[in-house]
């Protein structure tokens, strides 16, 4: 059949029209779609299943279909390890192309992508999450750009809560914070965690501040990159293994969780805290302490909204939680559920720590505190402005592990 | 190894090579028809996201750039018999040179241009010359020695994206700030076709079909590469032209490198070579050794790698798939290849007797 | 029990590698099958195991017709082969190498084999731990295992083909030890080597085979002389060249030392002039190949001095060699003398205008190959490969190749294999280079060849010049004499 095959050089031009006829045939149905429903783009920097970071975002963008009857274009794993040869300019482009009136680029690695898209595109409303290039006050405000707006939540918040419960749950004192990559926000996180951890440590629980130990190891990205970053749940161990027995994750993918729960499988007593997405708990109830996570979907049905209405303006929003309800979906834009590992009378403590969080009666960002190098952050009594947290350019004093690459 | 390379040197006719690749594209499309994708709308939405407007066809010639002179690169050392697997380590020195120029110098742009080309080949030139001093001085095999090597560049890149040239405050392996847009290719109009890069690809093709074409260098290197110690006896300094094979080798892959940096991401990231240097092996073995072919084939896998984007955006499939079909692709033409092979063999045994 | 091999004949091109080959075997006896390389050996060997289908003759075995045209058909039959280098799979353990190919069955009977496994190795003597890993074996125990392998499937022939060639001397006295008491318990055994003093330590009656023909039988044992004189073929010369007029010294080698592979050699004075062709006498591995390897710098000398002309040649490499006018010929065409899959035209492109020009002028090349194809008369067009000529014609190429101002021509073997027209045109070839000035030293296992055409003959044993004679003082049953290493 193979020598006919051979033989016969026609089948060659029976293929090749085949495909040259079907490229031809289906340029002329592009951009279609319905034109009164919105149509938008989301990009993803890793799985939209990742039981964090990515898939938060993906189902913030379900939210939208759902209460707007939107049509979103997803496309995730954008990152050069995984695509290489893909470029957020490139897909920008293919899903204007497809007739995305909206386009989120939800990671802070996407920034130089995002950024020359939406130079491209003027028309184009888009959305970098996490960023700052909208923030008029902001280190790298870019008012060229009027139609990039930025969306975060208030995730200081989250990372309080989960510090005070991990405080609140560990009898050695040694809380492990898995981060990511270094940068402003990934800093300022892991400082929440600990103001969060400290407070509770030494006024809920009454210890001495110098008992709490508190330590981060970056593993170089949002998510493993195998050879490139380190290995995610290689960490966990050694922060078990050095006598840690909670670990907050600030990373993009639930490493922390899976691996607690496998360690507590073999009879220790570990908890974790997981992060990014609402039910990252699932992975390992009985050593979840609990998650903050991201309820991108009332902002972001908000802007898509706006966008419908015509009146989409690129603004910067740290946007804050429903201290109401913080397992509502419907509000806020973080939240905090409880995990099955937290013991009663913790989760009450916990609970008072949020409303007084909700009250405002303690604000952690307040002096005395001091950079990692002992230098003076904030003086007694002083309050830390907005810019002074988002930029916050060193780990506070207490917090071991790098501020910034050696 | 040789086996394969048996197979392939049974002088495939364009035709063959060509059926082979259409059949296993038919076959591929009918198995991911199985994973649930409409095979004849995967095949249109291939076509379509890969040639369908400018913006797609230039965004498609970009990622064949720098595959085509991977390609090359390993053309010529495959030429000489090797199997320089290293070509993914060369591209990464490359980038890694032509990053520095990008950063520490400001020139006129077309200076900086050529300045990061020139750089970018010395990199891979002098990564590709230590695959060769391994491999000629200390009987380092080229696999051993390239993989080795690649290694080294991969800590290299990363120690120098979260080191030296990180962004100011952060430590991240994302990659580094972009380059100054001075040190970006230019490109013509709003595409991001980058007409010199382009150039470098087609001189890099054709310098390869030339050398081994015409020029003694390169039938000294095909001699080498049959038959090194026959080659030796009949005059050539056979460890002189591995080692020429080698550099030669290592300012293709640099470039390739140079490109990667230079018009594409516009910056340094870890992943910068983009695993080019391994799917060049595929290319080079599908493409018979040959140049135009290669370029070709390395069109047809940019095609696939841009396009199958479409599958996830339009048809919602898993983004895995392009992955998986360039895999089914490769596996397959391997396949109907060695059958042709076969075939064509029991034909001159039958004709023999 | 008798193995009967009548008539058999196989050829290749126009070369017969058997032609008319004829023995018979007794059970209980080991016999030789003896010859140099090429010879028709392992044609022979590999027409019984079914690797190659005969052309005609016929084998028998106790008056049964054998049909062997699989390996299949050959195990079948009851013929057991050891081949030089046993194949195996390396990851495998002993006891799975064992088990391959011994079973139709699909699942093998691994208890039932281990039990048989260990009593051929008990009986033998054998050390071999079924679970090893058999990358671990050295080539030595490998045959063991592959011998264990060949006895469990119960054959009646065993062919051990060259099987000392990579293994220790205490793994050969252990090897030889086996062979002999399957001979005594009346195993039909052939051993085949080109090893004059194995032969004749181990086997009780050869064959001698030369240039694919039987040249003899032998009971042993019997001088090692006359085994010499039918490897080496007829004792008087058949040519008659004229003597000419010798020119000054071209080529001296002094206290020359040298290794390569198994080989040595030690070689105190050599000397040849212009004009004068020496041939070197030697059985297979005396070091005859060494010696010329050494001197066309293929393989580098340990210690001593080569002198051409004017030059001294130590401290250059073989290209330096060949710009100054060493032309080195090996045996081995294909594997060291032509690219086998280089055409003539990029052989003659491969080798011409040196230095000049980087850029091939094909057109050019074509018409010099088709030029050169006319004056060497080789069969073949500018686009034959070189795989794809017969043997003359490579041998032919290989001279057209030669640079015109060579004046030390260096050849292994130079008409091997050949048919007789081309070796004589190969050597009117040399003896016109003669007349030119041009010195030249070969090597030949073939007696007429060295009588007809040499001025003067050496012969090397162990890696040593034990004899040398001038043309009017030739002595052939001395020569053969000092090849087997007596004195004289």
């Amino acid at each position: 059949m193979f020598r006919n095959i051979l033989k016969s050089k026609k089948l060659l031009f029976i293929i090749v029209p085949i495909f040259v006829f079907a490229g031809f045939a289906c340029s002329s149905d592009s951009a279609d779609s319905d034109k009164d429903a919105l149509t938008f783009g989301m990009i993803l920097v890793g799985p939209r299943d990742d039981r964090g970071w990515s898939q938060a975002h993906f189902e913030g963008g379900q939210y939208i279909e759902e209460k707007l009857g939107a049509t979103m274009i997803t496309i995730d794993k954008v990152n050069p390890a995984d695509s290489p040869n893909v470029t957020v300019p490139q897909i920008v482009d293919d899903m204007i192309d497809q007739g995305a009136q909206l386009i989120f680029a939800t990671s802070d690695d996407m920034k130089d992508g995002i950024l020359e898209a939406a130079a491209n595109h003027p028309d184009v409303p888009m959305i970098w999450s996490s960023g700052d290039s909208a923030w008029t006050e902001g280190k790298d405000y870019r008012s060229d750009l009027k139609n990039l707006g930025n969306v975060m939540g208030q995730m200081e918040y989250g990372k309080m809560i989960a510090g005070c419960a991990a405080a609140l749950q560990s009898d050695t004192g040694k809380i492990s914070f898995l981060g990511p990559l270094i940068n402003d926000e990934t800093r300022r996180l892991v400082n929440s965690a600990y103001l969060g951890a400290k407070h509770c440590w030494t006024e809920i629980a009454g210890k001495d501040a110098s008992s709490l130990s508190f330590e981060v190891v970056w593993i170089g990205f949002w998510f493993q990159i195998p050879g490139v970053t380190l290995d995610p749940t290689q960490v966990v161990n050694e922060f078990f293994d050095s006598g840690s027995d909670v670990v907050i994750s600030g990373i993009d993918t639930p490493e922390a969780i899976v691996r607690a729960e496998q360690i507590a499988a073999g009879g220790e007593t570990v908890w974790a805290v997981p992060y990014d997405y609402e039910n990252a708990c699932d992975l390992g109830e009985s050593v979840c302490l609990g998650v903050p996570f991201f309820n991108w979907g009332p902002s972001y049905l908000e802007i898509a909204k706006s966008v419908n209405d015509d009146d989409f303006e690129a603004t910067w929003t740290w946007a804050a939680p429903n201290w109401d309800d913080l397992e509502d979906t419907d509000d806020g834009a973080i939240g905090f559920k409880k995990g099955a590992g937290l013991t009663d009378d913790n989760a009450k403590h916990l609970d008072k720590f949020i409303s007084s969080l909700e009250d405002n009666d303690i604000n952690l960002w307040t002096g005395p505190l001091n950079y990692q190098d002992g230098s003076v952050f904030l003086k007694d009594g002083e309050e830390a402005s907005d810019l002074q947290i988002w930029y916050t350019s060193t780990l506070l004093e207490g917090i071991d592990g790098a501020s910034s690459a050696d | 190894m040789n086996s394969i390379r048996k197979i392939f040197t049974s002088n495939m006719s364009v035709m063959s090579t060509l059926c082979a690749v259409a059949i296993s594209l038919l076959l591929a499309i009918l198995l991911l028809w199985f994973s649930g994708a409409p095979p004849i709308e995967t095949g249109k939405l291939l076509l379509e996201g890969s040639l369908g407007n400018a913006t797609r066809l230039s965004d498609t010639s970009m990622v064949w750039v720098p595959l085509a002179l991977a390609s090359a690169s390993l053309i010529i050392t495959f030429a000489a018999g090797l199997w320089n697997i290293g070509v993914e380590g060369q591209i990464i020195v490359g980038a890694i040179f032509a990053s520095f120029v990008a950063r520490e110098f400001d020139a006129p742009p077309p200076l900086l241009w050529g300045a990061m080309i020139m750089a970018g080949g010395f990199g891979g030139m002098f990564w590709g010359g230590l695959t060769g001093l391994l491999r000629i001085k200390g009987k380092v095999n080229e696999i051993f020695g390239g993989l080795g090597l690649t290694f080294v560049a991969t800590g290299l890149v990363i120690y120098l994206v979260i080191g030296p040239w990180k962004r100011a405050g952060i430590a991240s392996t994302s990659g580094t700030a972009p380059f100054d847009t001075k040190a970006w290719f230019p490109t013509i109009m709003e595409l991001r076709i980058s007409p010199l890069a382009i150039f470098l690809a087609l001189a890099g093709l054709w310098l390869v079909y030339y050398l081994l074409k015409q020029s003694k260098f390169g039938l000294q290197l095909r001699a080498t590469g049959i038959n090194a110690t026959a080659a030796s006896r009949l005059g050539v300094r056979t460890e002189r032209n591995l080692m020429l094979a080698f550099l030669l080798g290592g300012i293709l892959a640099g470039i390739a490198g140079t490109v990667q940096v230079g018009a594409i991401h516009h910056k340094l990231v870890p992943s910068i070579s983009g695993g080019y240097g391994y799917l060049a092996i595929l290319v080079v073995l599908l493409g018979n050794y040959k140049s135009f072919r290669s370029g070709l084939i390395s069109f047809f896998f940019a095609m696939i790698a841009v396009g199958s984007i479409q599958w996830q955006l339009r048809l919602d499939l898993h983004s895995s798939l392009g992955g998986v079909t360039q895999g089914i692709l490769v596996l397959v033409t391997l396949i109907v290849v060695a059958i042709f092979s076969q075939i064509k063999r029991n034909k001159r045994i039958k004709d023999a007797s | 029990m008798t193995l009967d091999v009548d008539k058999i004949s196989k050829h290749f091109g126009n070369v017969y590698a058997n032609n008319n080959v004829s023995l018979s075997i007794d059970s209980g006896e080991i016999h030789g099958l003896l010859g140099e390389n090429g010879a028709g050996k392992s044609t022979l060997v590999k027409i019984l195991s079914g690797f190659f289908e005969k052309e005609a003759g016929e084998i028998r075995l106790n008056d049964q017709l054998l049909d062997l045209s699989s390996p299949k058909d050959s195990i079948k039959c009851g013929i057991g082969i050891l081949h030089q280098e046993p194949m195996v799979f390396l990851p495998f353990s002993v006891l799975d190498n064992f088990l391959i190919g011994s079973t139709d069955q699909f699942f093998a009977p691994r208890k039932e084999a281990l039990k048989q496994f260990q009593e051929i190795c008990n009986k033998f003597d054998f050390e071999l731990d079924p679970d090893t890993p058999v990358s671990l074996l050295t080539i030595g125990q490998r045959q063991q295992l592959e011998i264990a392998r060949l006895l469990w499937l119960d054959p009646k022939v065993l062919i051990f083909d060259e099987p000392t060639n990579a293994i220790s001397p205490a793994q050969r006295e252990k090897l030889f030890a086996t062979i002999q008491q399957l001979s005594t318990e009346g195993m039909l055994v052939i051993f085949v080597s080109h090893k004059l003093e194995e032969v004749a330590a181990i086997c009780d009656s050869v064959t001698v085979l030369r240039k694919g023909k039987v040249a003899g039988s032998k009971k042993l044992p019997c001088p090692q002389s006359e085994l010499i004189e039918l490897m080496f073929g007829k004792l008087f010369p058949s040519k008659e060249i004229k003597d000419i007029q010798k020119g000054g010294i071209q080529l001296t080698a002094s206290n020359l030392k040298s290794i390569e592979g198994r080989e040595s050699i030690e070689i105190t004075n050599f000397e040849i002039r212009k004009s004068e062709i020496v041939g070197i006498a030697g059985i297979e591995g005396a070091g005859q190949r060494t010696f010329l390897r050494t001197i066309a710098g293929r393989n580098s000398a340990e210690s001593g001095t080569i002198i051409s002309g004017r030059n001294l040649l130590n401290g250059t490499d073989y290209h330096q060699r060949l710009e100054k006018g060493l032309y080195y010929m090996p045996a081995d065409r294909l594997g060291e003398g032509l690219i086998s899959e280089l055409t003539i035209t990029e052989h003659i492109a491969l080798v011409e205008n040196k230095k000049k020009n980087q850029i091939i002028d094909w057109e050019m090349c074509y018409l010099r190959a088709a030029e050169l194809i006319a004056q060497f008369q080789i069969q073949g067009t500018p686009e034959s490969k070189a795989e794809s000529l017969s043997g003359g014609n490579q041998q032919r190429l290989m001279f057209a190749l030669m640079p015109t101002d060579a004046d030390t021509i260096l050849l292994e073997h130079p008409t091997r294999g050949l048919d007789i027209e081309s070796a004589d045109w190969i050597w009117n070839q040399l003896l016109d280079m003669r007349s030119d000035d041009c010195s030249i030293i070969f090597s030949s296992s073939d007696f007429e060849e060295l009588l007809s055409y040499s001025d003067r003959i050496i012969v090397c044993f162990a890696g040593r010049i034990v004899g040398e004679f001038e043309r009017n003082e030739f002595n052939p049953e001395h020569i053969a004499l000092l090849m087997s290493g007596s004195q004289i």
